[in-house]
């Protein structure tokens, strides 16, 4: 994840473009903070001690990803939902720009 | 892209799981997590106190060998963490948290005992398959298989079904219990409680 930020960052057509954010199931704010430590996450991380957001998202099996396209007129649409990581994050960013349609 | 006139943003929600409560719902287990229901929150009467002489117990390890309690009488701290049966959903999520969270453990001088009563296989396939791609658990994991639940029962923390308490006991050096937890069977105990308690502990 943090090699998928860095290559967002590094890349001038869509540093401003793509966020990134994670979501800690089940954790709470020291455990997601003690977290962003250890493994110097670069990008926001938030705790969802209770369970809303991942209830919110189906109880999806984790890791999982979810792309959300934001439109000008403040709606959004989903446009990648999956479970599982990914080995390389530079063709993962590919994939996500390419369904995106960036 | 660049012709595009408005932004567009796509945000990933990335579930992380290595201390996430969501663990057992991680590929690393894949589908072999049993499902278990909401229980009773917990089902035992306590035998030990806060300020009492912890009992001790000789148990086998998964990683072979015996584990004494007594063994580590002023030289370090120990924590024990009774979960209630491996394959289960929130004992999966559990202990990968300390594992990742040594550290605070160390900082104490304390070693962590992890306690079931399941039986040496069983918790050594558990175990691999919940260290699949984040190493190995870095304290011994201890079987109170036989005579069943013997240790839980000294403890006061065998419930009616067999299983143990989700509880924690956080002993000195002394081999005084010092702190005792027995949880929600449903939930998970939260990390800082614990860190909390080390951080009041004399290294």
């Amino acid at each position: 994840m943090n090699e998928l930020y860095r290559a967002i960052q590094s890349n001038k057509d869509l540093k401003n473009k793509i966020k990134l954010i994670g979501i800690g199931t089940g954790n709470s704010d020291f455990e997601v903070d003690f977290f962003r430590k250890k493994y110097e996450v670069p990008f926001p991380l938030f705790s969802d001690e209770d369970y809303s957001i991942h209830k919110a998202m189906g109880e999806v099996r984790t890791p999982y990803f979810i792309g959300v396209r934001l439109k000008k007129d403040g709606s959004s649409e989903v446009f990648y939902s999956k479970l599982g990581g990914f080995t390389n994050a530079n063709k993962f960013l590919k994939s996500m720009v390419k369904s995106s349609g960036l | 892209m660049a012709r595009k006139k408005h932004i567009w943003i796509v945000a990933m929600v990335a579930t992380f799981t290595w201390i996430a409560a969501a663990h057992s719902q991680s590929p690393d287990f894949k589908k072999n997590i049993y499902p278990v229901e909401q229980l009773k929150p917990t089902d035992s009467v306590l035998k030990v106190k806060v300020g009492g002489l912890a009992p001790d117990f000789t148990l086998p390890a998964v990683r072979g060998g015996k584990v004494t309690l007594s063994q580590y009488r002023g030289k370090k701290n120990v924590v024990i963490s009774f979960v209630p049966a491996a394959w289960t959903p929130v004992c999966s999520d559990q202990w990968p948290g300390y594992n990742i969270a040594k550290e605070y453990f160390d900082q104490s001088n304390a070693i962590l005992l992890g306690i079931t009563v399941d039986n040496i296989p069983t918790l050594y396939a558990w175990t691999n398959q919940m260290c699949m791609g984040s190493g190995t658990l870095w304290f011994p994991v201890l079987s109170d298989f036989y005579p069943h639940g013997a240790v839980a029962s000294k403890y006061g923390v065998l419930r009616s079904d067999g299983v143990s308490e989700r509880s924690l006991f956080v002993i000195d050096k002394k081999g005084i219990i010092r702190y005792i937890d027995v949880h929600d069977i449903n939930k998970r105990p939260r990390l800082e409680v614990l860190v909390k308690e080390l951080g009041k502990l004399k290294k």
